[in-house]
Formats: structure tokens, C-alpha cells, sequence
């Protein structure tokens, strides 16, 4: 695990913004990251932009992402970086049960990154992994506001909000995030989007994907096959029994 | 209703001391203004009330804000400063640096009109409530404007996400700093010495009263407004403005509190006391007490609004996953 116990501001920022630097040397070290030889092909080509795609036709609901990342990060108690929602719908006997893995999903055009008053959030430009700072952060929770997916939320013991950052540290060593290297059914890929022979690039490219919430236009680079998106509030399936369980604090789908 | 709000009462206690504040700034140094004859305009005894005030709702306020921090609650008490290390395009950086430089304007403002004030003479004084006037009317006016921009910059907020939200705000604003002002008059005026002041007193209420009536009128139509275009679209807008609507978790306290107890009584009350003055040109006179509850009322509505408002917000959101 990384450190995170630095204490002076410019030595965190400086880390998350090296962060992606290390991770073109340790990617050789990681099947789904991209080689070192294409690293070298062309500036604007050879950045990452990672992404992550997962695969529900695989996925048994076990939550041992949920649990891998708890340990990775020590999350407090009743606050959550990766949970796994459970749907049910339908009325006996037609009924199906799914699971949907959520995270944040770094998204392309994140809502949460203009609201921060102190520039304690941003983009990262080497791999578009969307990182807060801790030391910067004043907790104000407008960026939880703004997150359409309520990815945010925050960190009782550090005051700042906090969030999944596809486990940069992990990353940047050439290791994938915690949760996909756990995950018994190999359900979640992780890998870089630009580039096209990656296995991510592949899988979506042959499959039908889809991500949340799309029409908020936030472009997730988290990706689903075979995701339910019935939502109980939809008020046209109000007639079918529809209910979303999850593991988080306040049970529902916020 | 029982979940734990991101933004909790400290916000909305903000949202409304802010707008108390900033609306009592404005209409204060507005009517000074308009009172002319440089420092001892025809209105001045009552924009006094105005102007000693409004800085405090403003900081008290803002205090309010800090406490709410998650970095304050764990014990970094002076990391909001760093909201002073930055000004970018968010609107709580513009709010920050905005509501600072409001508050330092209002308490200049306000300085002017202690008696006898240490280091200034009365001619300086005059002369320097003149200059801070015309600063403090568009600040007043940008602060109010700027507590709705706040909520409403979210798409993931549909119930905020309107742009006639902070016109509504700043309608509540104006019209609560009314409320205040005439609150505090009725509170502590004592009838002055002068027959020819006590006149002045008097017509300032008549216009303050009606001029509340008239904002409520248009705080009426804001509202109207963002209701009715909620409910003529569909998906997350309309779905969000629900609760304010039959079976609503928060449709009581929108229209019994909020609708009628807060804006239509107030409202109507002006009007019976307003018009004998408009149409028939008879002496305008409001007994203390009913000047009292018309105000209090007033400020009540404002609160509520801010409560209903911040609460919709958070018990609604994008629907669909
Ligand atoms: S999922 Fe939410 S927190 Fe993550 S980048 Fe998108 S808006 Fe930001
Ligand atoms: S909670 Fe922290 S990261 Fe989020 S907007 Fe506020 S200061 Fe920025």
C-alpha cells in the first residue's frame, strides 16, 4: 500500500501527478497495461486513458471487490469506494436477479471536478484517472453534490472527499486495481481505452457495451456487458416490481 | 426523511442568513440613495436599521459554512483557508471571494452610520456612505443572485438545476432584508424628536411595506414559474419537483408554510394596509404588532423556502441508472 500518511501538500500532489509517469516503466509488468514499446510511438497517441469494463454475464455478485477495496484503503466504516448493487425485478415466476459493480467511473467530462473551490480534484491529464487531494480538500462536499453517481462521499477520518481512483498507486506500479485483481470470476477488465489492442479496447469493440447514466453526458470509462439499467424510480415501471438493494449506508440507489 | 443530508441545516441556515444580509444591504443603501441630499437623506433613519444589520447575518452565516466543512469537523480547523489560496470558475470560489469583499463593504457601510464614529468626521462620513452605497447595492444584489447559482451549477441536481432559481433567491433575499429592516424598526424605533423625521419614518414604511408587497408579487411568479415548466417537461425534472406536489414528502410545508403563511398572508395584509395610502391618498398607518407579524412571517417563508429547496434537492436526482 502506498503511503499516504505524507504530510506536506506539494509531496502528495507531486506523487499524483508522477503517479502516471512510473506507471509507463512498471506497464510491461501487467498483461491488461499497454507495452513499453507503444509507449513510445507518439506523444498524444501513447498517453492511457484508463478504463475499466465489467463483464455481468460473469459477474456472481460475491463482492469480493467491495472487500478487496475496504482493505486496500482502510475505508471507514459505512462509507464505500466500490460496492455492488443488487436488482431484482419481475413477479414470481418471471423474475431475474442481477448485479451491478459501481465505482466511480472517471468519467470523461467529470461534473465534480469544476465545482471544487480549491482545485482539490482534477483529471489527470497522463492517464485521466479523476484524483482528489486530501491535503487540499476543505470537505466541502459540493463535488459529492455534483457527482451524478454518487461515486463521492466523505472521509470521516481525513475531512476531505473521498472516492475510487482506480487505485492509482496500484497502478502506477504496473499492478491492476485491487478489485479486478481479485474478482474470482474474472468479471472486471482494466486496461488502457487508447489503445486498441488491449484486451479492454478488444472486448468492447466486439461486444455490446454500455455505461450509466449516459444521457448525462458525462462520458464513463466504465463500461458494463449485459448490465440491467431498471431503476425502481422510473416512473413507467412503477407496475413492475423493480427493487435495488445495496451494501451501502443508506441501502438504496442514491 | 430520516437519511443524513450532505448539505445539512448549516447550509440552509446560510442560504437564508446570506440573503437576509445581502437583501437588507441592498434595499438599505438603495433607499438611502434614492433618499438623496448626499449623507442625511429623507430615509436614512430607517436604512440605519438596514445597514447595522446586514453584516451579521452575512458572517454569522458564513460561520455557519465553516462549521459544516468536512475538514473543520476532523479537526483542520483553518483549511478552509485554502478557499483563499484560489480563485476559479466554481461558484463557491466566485462566492467566497464575492461574500468576503460583501462583507468588508457592509461593515464599512455600516460604520458610517455609528454616531460619532472614531476617526471620521460627520462630513467624512456622509461622504464615504455615499461612495460604499453604490458599491454595496450591486454586491448585496450578487451575493443573493450568487446562493442560487450555487445549487443550480449541478445537472445532478435536477431539482436545483434551473435558472430561475437564483432569480427566486434573490426575490426571497430582497424581500426578507425588507422584512428585517422593518422587524428592527418596529423593535427599537423610538418616535423622534422632530414631527418633520418622524414624517420621513413613517413614508419610508409605506414605501418599504409596499414595495415588500410587490416583490412578494414577483417572488409569487418566480415560483409559479419554476414549478409549472418542472411539471411540463418529463424525466428527472419533473419526477424532482414531485415532492412539492400531492403526496409530496415536502408539499405541506412548501404550500402551507412556504406559499401561504410565508407569501400570500404576508402579502395580503400589505396590501390592506397599502392601499387606503395608493388609491385614496389617506395617511398610511400599520400597527406595530401587525408590522411585527407581517415580518416575522416574511422571515419565516424565506427559511422555509431555503429548507425546502436544499432538501428537495437531495431527496431527488437523475432517475434511471
Ligand atoms: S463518477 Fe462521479 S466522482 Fe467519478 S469522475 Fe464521474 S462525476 Fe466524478
Ligand atoms: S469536497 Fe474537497 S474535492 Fe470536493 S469540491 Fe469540496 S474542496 Fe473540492
Amino acid at each position: 500500500m502506498v503511503d499516504i500518511n505524507e504530510d506536506s501538500i506539494a509531496s502528495r500532489r507531486e506523487f499524483l501527478k508522477q503517479a502516471g509517469g512510473t506507471a509507463a516503466l512498471g506497464a510491461g509488468a501487467a498483461a491488461a497495461l499497454p507495452s513499453a514499446a507503444q509507449a513510445a510511438v507518439s506523444e498524444t497517441e501513447t498517453k492511457p486513458r484508463y478504463g475499466m469494463l465489467i463483464d455481468l454475464r460473469r459477474c456472481t455478485g460475491c463482492h469480493a471487490c467491495s472487500v478487496a477495496c475496504k482493505a486496500e484503503f482502510d475505508v471507514p466504516l459505512g462509507s464505500t469506494r466500490s460496492w455492488v448493487e443488487y436488482v431484482e425485478k419481475g413477479n414470481y415466476p418471471t423474475v431475474s436477479r442481477s448485479f451491478l459493480p459501481r465505482l466511480c467511473n472517471q468519467c470523461t467530462n467529470p461534473p465534480c471536478v469544476p465545482v471544487c473551490p480549491v482545485n482539490a480534484t482534477w483529471k489527470r491529464e497522463e492517464d485521466g484517472i479523476v484524483v482528489i487531494d486530501p491535503d487540499v480538500c476543505i470537505g466541502c462536499k459540493y463535488c459529492i453534490q455534483a457527482c451524478p453517481y454518487d461515486a463521492r462521499f466523505l472521509n470521516p477520518v481525513t475531512g476531505a472527499a473521498d472516492k475510487c481512483d482506480f487505485c492509482l498507486h496500484r497502478v502506477a506500479q504496473g499492478l491492476v486495481p485491487s478489485c479486478v485483481n481479485t474478482c474470482i470470476a474474472d468479471a472486471r477488465i482494466f486496461g488502457d481505452l487508447n489503445d486498441p489492442e488491449s484486451k479492454i479496447s478488444k472486448m468492447i469493440a466486439s461486444n455490446p457495451v454500455t455505461v450509466l447514466r449516459q444521457e448525462m453526458g458525462t462520458e464513463p470509462n466504465v463500461y458494463y456487458i449485459n448490465a440491467d439499467h431498471s431503476d425502481p424510480r422510473q416512473p413507467g415501471q412503477r407496475h413492475e416490481y423493480i427493487r435495488v438493494d445495496t451494501h451501502r449506508r443508506n441501502q438504496e440507489r442514491a | 426523511m430520516s437519511e443524513e443530508f450532505t448539505w445539512g441545516l448549516p447550509v440552509i441556515g446560510y442560504l437564508f442568513l446570506a440573503g437576509v444580509g445581502a437583501g437588507a444591504l441592498t434595499v438599505s443603501a438603495s433607499m438611502f440613495l434614492r433618499g438623496g441630499e448626499g449623507g442625511r437623506g429623507m430615509h436614512v433613519d430607517t436604512a440605519r436599521y438596514g445597514a447595522l444589520l446586514a453584516p451579521f447575518p452575512i458572517i454569522i452565516g458564513s460561520g455557519l459554512l465553516v462549521l459544516e466543512l468536512g475538514s473543520f469537523q476532523a479537526g483542520n480547523w483553518f483549511r478552509f483557508l485554502n478557499l483563499y489560496k484560489v480563485l476559479n470558475l466554481s461558484p463557491m470560489s466566485i462566492g467566497t471571494w464575492l461574500i468576503t469583499f460583501t462583507i468588508g463593504v457592509s461593515l464599512v457601510y455600516a460604520y458610517t452610520y455609528v454616531r460619532n464614529a472614531p476617526g471620521l468626521t460627520i462630513e467624512q462620513r456622509y461622504k464615504l456612505r455615499n461612495v460604499v452605497s453604490w458599491l454595496a447595492v450591486p454586491l448585496g444584489i450578487a451575493t443573493a443572485v450568487y446562493t442560487g447559482i450555487l445549487l443550480g451549477a449541478m445537472p445532478s441536481r435536477p431539482f436545483w438545476n434551473s435558472p430561475i432559481l437564483a432569480l427566486l433567491f434573490l426575490i426571497s433575499a430582497l424581500s426578507t432584508g425588507v422584512a428585517a429592516i422593518l422587524l428592527l424598526r418596529a423593535l427599537f424605533h423610538r418616535a423622534a424628536k422632530e414631527p418633520e423625521s418622524e414624517r420621513h419614518i413613517v413614508h419610508t414604511g409605506y414605501l418599504l411595506t409596499a414595495s415588500d408587497a410587490m416583490l412578494i408579487g414577483f417572488e409569487l411568479m418566480a415560483v409559479f414559474l419554476f414549478a409549472m415548466y418542472a411539471q411540463l417537461t418529463i424525466g428527472n425534472v419533473r419526477e424532482a419537483v414531485s415532492v412539492l406536489f400531492t403526496g409530496g414528502s415536502l408539499a405541506s410545508l412548501f404550500w402551507i408554510v412556504f406559499i401561504v403563511l410565508g407569501l400570500i398572508v404576508p402579502a395580503l395584509i400589505e396590501i390592506y394596509y397599502v392601499v387606503p395610502k395608493l388609491l385614496y391618498h389617506r395617511e398610511f398607518v400599520i400597527p406595530k404588532g401587525v408590522e411585527i407579524g407581517v415580518a416575522v412571517l416574511v422571515l419565516v417563508g424565506g427559511f422555509t423556502l431555503r429548507y425546502v429547496v436544499v432538501v428537495a434537492g437531495q431527496i431527488t436526482g437523475p432517475i434511471g441508472i
